[in-house]
């Protein structure tokens, strides 16, 4: 037997631990949905995992619940898989653990909110995003929404779409800049980062929504602080960084 | 070890629980109410959430650390549970382990996308605590005094690979590094540890 990395079989437990990265996680599912004794070997390995997680447990602070209350008041379910591949039970909750609650929650709702705005006075001089666009977007059977915090202050929300490859970029409290300076939002991929276009002036604290096409799969979403007149290709360190 | 690998390895058994008494009444009941949320019924989501939002705050908690953005993940975790609710399949796994699964992705997706090296330095200390003091908050958990116990019948490899992956939210390159022992050495004790882990727990039942 030669082995040159370790086979994808052996990484089992690592997978069942959450501990591989990007590509690992993309190879072991893809062998694993080849290996039905895999599969089966990492339903089990769950049950250890989840036993480290109850003796992990820790009280939630009460409010949690209640905002969770208002939450699912105002998310759509999913339907049931009817035909669903067998591998879907390895790879869909990977998905679903990152989709998000569609609709509307936090900022979100926010960004909706400025849609509307946005909607009734059209749309900020150079900015590509239509509103048509943007509702297009929120409303996509696959939309995801993802938050994330900007390292430098303020909160992003994307609502994205793979089957429209487009996105809808909105953030809160993003920390003012200087005249001469301008957040710009990066498609990064495998190949080279693309520019997504740079964020409008903040109004009211609020900033965008945008919209971002051209998504590919693998895409991360970069944010940088750029000059004004933005530039090809990223020259900041990035202050925020999703995968996609 | 007995627990090698190769081609000729017996299959774990479908059932994790299989020779096993039964499965506790509690799983049964969270079968049964996740199948109630799955058709939209809230009552039971939030009977759900008394079940585990302790093991879901608890677990997200020792990954990301940050106390608000725990619980924005543990929030985010539980809508997943309610949108998601009708994807969850007993054949696959308890509904804790699905339940777990979902919290423990979330929360090491969330801080890889975020964080940068000097936080998970910082964590790299933080984790090793984490599997001590993990609880001392939930009171009469006849889980983790068991869960400890089978922890503690692994190699010394074995346990911090499997914790640091775990309760750290490391890669098991990452913990390769922080343990100076190559990766492919790591991902197979994870793996054994975990085995055994799961044969340890099961037998204890």
């Amino acid at each position: 037997m030669r082995i040159r990395r370790p086979e994808p079989h052996t990484l089992a437990g690592a997978y069942a631990l959450d501990a591989l990265d990007g590509r690992d996680r993309a190879r072991f599912e893809r062998h694993a949905a080849r290996c039905q004794e895999c599969t089966q070997e990492v339903t089990g390995l769950r049950e250890a995992t989840a036993r480290l997680a109850v003796a992990a447990a820790a009280q939630p602070p009460p409010a949690l619940k209640e905002a969770l209350r208002a939450e699912t008041a105002r998310t759509r379910q999913l339907p049931p898989v009817t035909r669903g591949s067998h591998v879907a039970g390895r790879t869909r909750p990977r998905l679903g653990a990152r989709r998000l609650a569609l609709a509307l929650s936090g900022a979100a709702a926010v960004a909706a909110v400025t849609v509307w705005v946005t909607a009734s006075l059209g749309p900020p001089a150079g900015q590509p995003s239509s509103s048509q666009e943007i509702t297009a977007v929120l409303t996509a059977p696959d939309a995801v929404k993802m938050t994330a915090r900007v390292r430098t202050g303020g909160t992003a929300t994307i609502v994205m779409s793979h089957r429209d490859r487009m996105l809808v970029f909105a953030a809160a409290g993003l920390r003012p800049l200087p005249t001469a300076q301008r957040y710009q939002l990066w498609l990064i991929g495998s190949r080279r980062d693309r520019s997504a276009g740079l964020l409008p002036m903040p109004s009211h604290g609020m900033t965008g929504p945008v919209i971002a096409s051209g998504l590919q799969s693998g895409d991360r979403l970069g944010l940088t602080v750029e000059p004004a007149a933005g530039t090809p290709r990223p020259t900041t360190p990035m202050i925020l960084e999703l995968t996609l | 070890m007995g627990v090698e690998t190769g081609p000729g390895r017996v299959s774990p058994p479908r059932n994790p629980w299989a020779g096993a008494p039964p499965p506790r009444p509690d799983r049964a009941d969270l079968a049964a109410l996740l199948a109630r949320v799955a058709v939209g019924d809230r009552a039971a989501f939030e009977a759900v959430y008394d079940r585990v939002a302790a093991p879901v705050f608890g677990t997200v908690r020792g990954v990301v650390r940050d106390p608000g953005l725990t619980e924005e993940v543990t929030q985010e975790v539980f809508v997943e549970v309610w949108r998601a609710a009708s994807r969850f399949d007993a054949g696959k796994g308890s509904p804790m382990a699905w339940v777990a699964m979902i919290a423990h992705r979330r929360a090491v997706d969330r801080v890889r996308s975020e964080q940068r090296s000097a936080d998970r330095d910082r964590r790299a200390a933080s984790s090793v605590i984490a599997y001590d003091d993990v609880a001392e908050t939930v009171e009469d958990n006849l889980d983790r005094e068991r869960v400890r116990r089978c922890l503690r019948a692994l190699t010394d490899l074995q346990r911090e690979a499997v914790t640091l992956a775990y309760y750290g939210g490391y890669t098991y390159r990452e913990v390769a590094s922080l343990l100076k022992v190559p990766a492919g050495t790591v991902s197979t004790r994870m793996r054994d540890g975990l085995i055994r882990l799961r044969d340890c727990l099961a037998a204890g039942r």
